[in-house]
């Protein structure tokens, strides 16, 4: 089986290319022309003489098709993590229409979409409900984040693709993928305020899992057959709360300053700040609303059991064991 | 103002800046956005829903056969900008131009004298004239707080770590690096005009030049000076500092310094009393200057007056006014000539120092598409 990757420098493309190679899977990495792979020849050590590196912009059709050529499974893993939302769209959308049409165009047998779990339209959840990949997709992703509203088009230009040009398409929708270069806080806990953390609630359980059982889901979704049209959400087994998080990193000695906001206030907090942004004609950055709050930080349970039965999955790393090896080296600083 | 007698705005190219070209209109009671376009309708669209924009478009013609535009602005690619503007000229259409507001001073030139015979009028987007801190400055000027003016220095922090820089520096084929100017064509008209803004005259004589630094392979770093008839400047563009606007202007009684970011002015000048004592009086009087600071940016706080595109905003309400009332252009034609052929002056002079890196061919085959975002 050959396999392309795209974003395959990044913190889960690297180990989506690992886990391929030990699984025997022949890798093409398809990076930008100014990328340096230095990293990620490090990265995999033996396994490097496994892959080929095809340098080509993903806004370029003719070489996409090139670098697409002979492939049989696309995983597309590039998109873009910051910025405005016409940064976001430029860096996730636009290239993903693109290489969707180079995919149809070379035929391949499959195209893997690294989504994520914050397309679902939580908002209109009621507290407690189990989040599974039956639940509705966001119906006003403009209200929601840049990055959710990016991701949230990008699959409905895939799923357009899959209707009407029958794309092979499998998307897979992780959580929040944490590990030793991200460290382990992340939006589901809070937000960050000059250098403090505004911890949100503490009782919601955050969808996380470890980049390194992430990526072997992902890989299994390239190679498991009769998936097409499937949806998958990756997510490890027995996540925790924010606040069991918060204290794990207090005893692992890591302190980061925070204010807590009680869960049964973020309601009312938000809806402040999303006066006072209006009120000032946006003196400060409409980042808080009450649409996002009840998206980001409400409790929800979480499944993964169709990825568990369908993909044969099995998340290898325990959640303590995937903490541990977060926090390690320079970059595992909170 | 009713619906009726608002002006209709048109964006053309709904990149990073149309957002705040978006927010900055919708304040303004005086006109309202009926359309966007891009040539990827995605981001039209996105533009559109984040701000209630009825109209979305990936072809001009369309978006004006549709709309009844009376203004567009222009918000694509620097190469673009010539043959929209004369384009939406021509098509009966009031045009406020992003900078730089194009590719050399000939097309400049171009585009005023099309605006001249279609009797339309043209703004730049040179807004940080009218940012509240720099009107500020210019009163003080004006009213002899430092005497004559002599000498004026800005400086543009650009480390390219930021979102935009990262950008252009992971893509050689990224638009920005396909400018004349390169890098520096895209951001060093607002240090500029900040300079020619306080030295009168005919265009001044320039020396320039460019290096890189690290490890980039492309000129990174601009260091320009300027002598005007009666006024110098000095032009420092440097991605190794912190990202900073900054404007000193020196005059024969003191200085100013306009912290654009900080909102703030910082008079200097020299202690009057004697000795030791003066070491005293000088962080005294820095110590009031910050004190009055921070009084003006709490009541501007108070007020929800702060806003990092207010220069923006302000010009926008201008032009609007200049265009229902059948006015001059905020910003004088020649001063946009002006400001182009000094930065031509400033290119040419760093190409001609570098000659291994030759100028980029601007062909109109090599151009982005019209409608593209910036």
């Amino acid at each position: 089986m050959q396999a392309v990757v795209t974003g395959a420098t990044g913190f889960l493309g690297k180990r989506l290319v690992q886990s391929l190679c030990r699984e025997g899977v022949s890798v093409r990495c398809v990076v930008r022309r100014s990328s340096n792979v230095g990293g990620l020849r490090d990265f995999l050590g033996d396994d490097w003489r496994k892959v080929d590196v095809a340098r080509t912009e993903l806004t370029d059709f003719s070489a996409c098709v090139d670098a697409l050529s002979g492939a049989d499974v696309v995983y597309h893993a590039a998109a873009g993590l910051t910025g405005s939302t016409s940064t976001l769209f430029l860096n996730t959308v636009i290239p993903t229409r693109v290489l969707m049409d180079a995919a149809l165009e070379v035929e391949v047998r499959r195209f893997v979409l690294i989504s994520s779990l914050g397309v679902y339209g939580t908002a209109s959840l009621p507290s407690g409900s189990v989040l599974d990949e039956s639940s509705p997709v966001e119906p006003e992703p403009h209200l929601r984040d840049p990055y959710t509203y990016s991701k949230v088009v990008q699959e409905q230009a895939a799923w357009e693709a899959w209707r009407e040009r029958r794309l092979p398409l499998v998307v897979v929708r992780p959580g929040v993928i944490f590990g030793l270069e991200r460290g382990v806080l992340s939006g589901r806990v809070g937000v960050q305020v000059g250098g403090r953390l505004i911890a949100m609630g503490g009782g919601q359980t955050l969808p996380y899992t470890f980049v390194e059982n992430c990526a072997d889901a992902i890989a299994l979704a390239g190679m498991e057959p009769g998936l097409e049209g499937e949806v998958f959400n990756v997510i490890d087994d027995d996540p925790p709360t924010a606040a069991r998080l918060l204290k794990m990193l207090r005893r692992a000695g890591r302190r980061p300053r925070t204010v807590r906001v009680p869960g049964a206030l973020i309601g009312g907090f938000s809806g402040l700040y999303e006066w006072y942004h209006r009120y000032s004609r946006g003196q400060l950055p409409g980042v808080i609303t009450r649409y996002r709050s009840a998206s980001m930080w409400k409790k929800l349970r979480f499944t993964n059991e169709k990825a568990r039965r369908q993909l044969r999955w099995r998340p290898e790393v325990a959640f303590d064991e995937a903490f541990r090896r977060s926090l390690q080296g320079p970059d595992g600083r909170q | 103002m009713s619906d009726r007698q608002r002006l209709r705005v048109g964006i053309v190219g709904c990149g990073q800046i149309a957002d705040a070209h978006l927010q900055e209109i919708a304040k303004l009671d005086i006109a309202h956005v009926a359309a966007v376009c891009d040539v990827h309708r995605d981001l039209a669209v996105q533009a559109a829903a984040r701000f209630h924009v009825p109209g979305v478009f990936d072809n001009v013609d369309e978006m004006l056969d549709a709309s009844r535009l009376d203004v567009v602005h222009v918000a694509t690619p620097a190469q673009t900008h010539h043959d929209l503007a004369v384009h939406l000229l021509e098509r009966g259409c009031h045009v406020y131009i992003e900078k730089p507001v194009a590719i050399d001073a000939p097309e400049v030139e171009s585009i005023l004298s099309t605006a001249h015979r279609t009797n339309r009028l043209v703004c730049v987007g040179h807004d940080q004239l009218f940012d509240p801190v720099w009107l500020d400055c210019r009163d003080r000027v004006a009213a002899g707080e430092i005497g004559e003016v002599r000498h004026v220095e800005s400086v543009l922090g650009y480390p390219l770590s930021g979102q935009f820089g990262a950008l252009v520096v992971s893509d050689p084929n990224h638009w920005v690096r396909r400018l004349p100017g390169g890098l520096f064509h895209n951001v060093i008209s607002h240090p500029l005009y900040r300079i020619t803004d306080l030295m009168p005259g005919a265009e001044p004589a320039v020396d320039a030049h460019w290096f890189s630094r690290g490890e980039a392979t492309f000129p990174t770093e601009l260091r320009a000076h300027l002598r005007g008839d009666a006024v110098t400047g000095a032009l420092t563009f440097d991605t190794g500092i912190e990202p900073q606007r900054i404007t000193r202007v020196y005059g024969t009684a003191g200085c100013l310094e306009v912290d654009f970011d900080g909102q703030t002015i910082q008079r200097r000048r020299q202690a009057r009393l004697p000795g030791a004592f003066a070491k005293l009086e000088t962080p005294w009087r820095q110590w009031r200057e910050a004190g009055a600071n921070l009084r003006r940016n709490l009541a501007r706080f108070l007020k929800s007056d702060i806003h990092y595109f207010a220069g923006m905003g302000r010009l926008f309400d201008e032009f609007y006014r200049a265009v229902l009332h059948g006015e001059p252009a905020p910003i004088p034609g020649e001063e946009i000539v002006r400001v182009t052929r000094v930065m031509d002056a400033i290119f040419d002079q760093c190409r001609g120092s570098a000659e291994r890196l030759p100028r980029p061919s601007i062909r109109p085959e090599s151009r982005p598409s019209l409608a593209h975002s910036v």
